[in-house]
């Protein structure tokens, strides 16, 4: 047990390394989405509700949390395709490991995503700083599992050249689907039902329902906590089978 | 002389392709045992069956006295391998690199400091310790490729086709690396380059389609087809004595 714990450390600062080390993956996860936040609320905060502060900069957390599934797909298939994990795989580490080393690796970032992009909010639009905004920034680290699970099964998956364009359907689903970029009301049932079922729009409004308070427990945490935790949980148990069975194959 | 490696009726199969068939051989402690074989003969299947990578469909190996079939953890204790692809984490340097495989492989920082001492040594890392791996040359990656193997110091070291694509000069030194790591312990080394085998191995094996053709020394080869060089040697004996 000590053992792995301390084989899980010793992965998870090198994996955290090689992120940190590709400024592309800081100009997706953290630029890029700031910039967006400034961009969106100052062109268009007077149009449609959903460029206020208050939802916008939940929104954009989450949104930021989807370039996470590229990034940490993009690291495992390099890794794969290098034959480093089988490297590893020689030496005594586990497949649990690697799972957990990968995950916990993009905890760091994940949380710098979340306190800037409300700080930045918050600085804009002075009145969204409240207890809530911590809250949300909470509901965001288990909202960013969903991401982790779905990167690390992608990466499992795919391989270095596909991992680009397979990762671009979870960014794709998690901008059109959230409705966080346009207003939903327009939109048929069917639609509707559509972006329910999958897991985006529910991320995107347990935050933003987090940040701005919680009126009804089970239709604004309950129902979509549990929808995000449910694909969050398959996403794992998909990518742990997906990347034992590869690392043999491999 | 010990047996480092028994191998005994070893198979493997993917649905409807036997990737190798009923391989039985031997390989003393020491030795530098050379795989030679063209592409799909069976060699990297049998590097990662001896390195429990990959399971037998049936038959054994015993790695000091080890079975891959039942003794994974201990054979992974002994063993270390470096694949035909360069496997390093690319953006730590030279020096984060070989910390990292190290603490992986259980050394404190007293043991880690001596391997690094021998390691920087053997393969002249001392000048690029602090260069990100994605930035040196092939030669250099690959040589820290090798070097990340040696770090557990392991009683039995598999090299796959170590100077896969490297230019000649990168592969004569990696010769050079691999030629003083001869004796200190046992190492199995694929390759499809003739004058690699020629130049490094105690004994060589020949694989085709899955079946070991050959065993034995250069000398041996050379009185079994009457040819004078490695490479002749291993066409009349994959050809079947047919001329190509």
């Amino acid at each position: 047990m000590k053992e792995s714990l301390s084989r899980i450390i010793i992965l998870t600062k090198r994996d955290f390394k090689e992120i940190l080390r590709d400024p592309l993956s800081l100009i997706f996860t953290i630029g890029m989405p700031l910039l967006l936040e400034i961009l969106f609320y100052f062109i268009f905060h007077g149009l449609t509700s959903q460029f206020e502060m208050r939802y916008l900069a939940p929104g954009i957390v989450v949104f930021a949390q989807s370039f996470i599934s590229l990034f940490v797909g993009l690291l495992i298939a390099i890794d794969r395709s290098a034959s480093f994990l089988t490297r590893l795989y020689v030496s005594k580490a586990r497949s649990y490991e690697f799972i957990f080393s990968y995950a916990l690796s993009m905890i760091p970032i994940i949380f710098v995503q979340s306190l800037l992009f409300f700080l930045a909010g918050g600085l804009i639009d002075p009145s969204i700083f409240s207890i809530n905004m911590v809250f949300a920034m909470l509901i965001s680290l288990v909202t960013s599992l969903l991401f982790i699970a779905l990167g690390i099964l992608l990466g499992s998956l795919c391989n270095e050249k596909a991992i680009g364009g397979i990762s671009s359907i979870v960014i794709a689903g998690q901008s059109v689907l959230s409705g966080m970029w346009f207003p939903t009301e327009g939109l048929n049932e069917g639609m509707i039902t559509f972006m329910n079922v999958l897991p985006f729009r529910n991320a995107t409004q347990l935050v933003q329902n987090t940040m701005n308070g919680i009126n009804d427990v089970y239709k604004d945490l309950l129902i979509p906590l549990s929808i995000v935790l449910a694909y969050a949980i398959a996403s794992f148990v998909l990518a742990i089978v997906a990347f034992k069975r590869k690392m043999k194959s491999n | 002389m010990t047996t480092a490696i028994k191998i005994e009726g070893l198979t493997k199969r993917y649905k409807d392709v036997t990737a190798v068939e009923g391989l039985n051989l031997e390989i003393s402690e020491g030795e530098l045992f050379s795989l030679l074989g063209v592409n799909g003969a069976g060699k990297t299947t049998t590097i990662k069956m001896l390195s429990t990578l990959v399971k037998p469909t049936s038959g054994d190996a015993t790695i000091f006295g080890y079975s891959v079939l039942r003794d994974e953890e201990k054979i992974k204790e002994i063993i270390d391998i470096s694949m035909q692809e360069t496997a390093i984490a690319r953006k730590l340097t030279v020096e984060e690199n070989i910390e990292f495989y190290g603490r992986l492989s259980g050394q404190d920082k007293a043991e880690l400091n001596e391997v690094k001492k021998v390691i920087y040594e053997a393969f002249g890392f001392e000048k690029i310790a602090k260069k990100q791996a994605s930035k040196l040359s092939g030669g250099w990656q690959r040589k820290l490729s090798i070097a990340l193997a040696l770090i557990s110091k392991p009683k039995i070291l598999f090299l796959d086709e170590p100077t896969l694509g490297l230019d000649v000069i990168a592969r004569r030194e990696l010769w050079k690396t691999i030629n003083e790591l001869k004796g200190k312990m046992t190492i199995i080394l694929t390759t499809h380059y003739m004058e690699e085998a020629e130049a490094l191995a105690d004994r060589i094996g020949i694989m085709k389609d899955g079946r070991l053709l050959f065993v034995g020394t250069k000398e041996e080869l050379f009185g079994k087809t009457g040819k004078t060089n490695v490479e002749d040697s291993f066409i009349e004996i994959v050809s079947g004595g047919e001329s190509l």
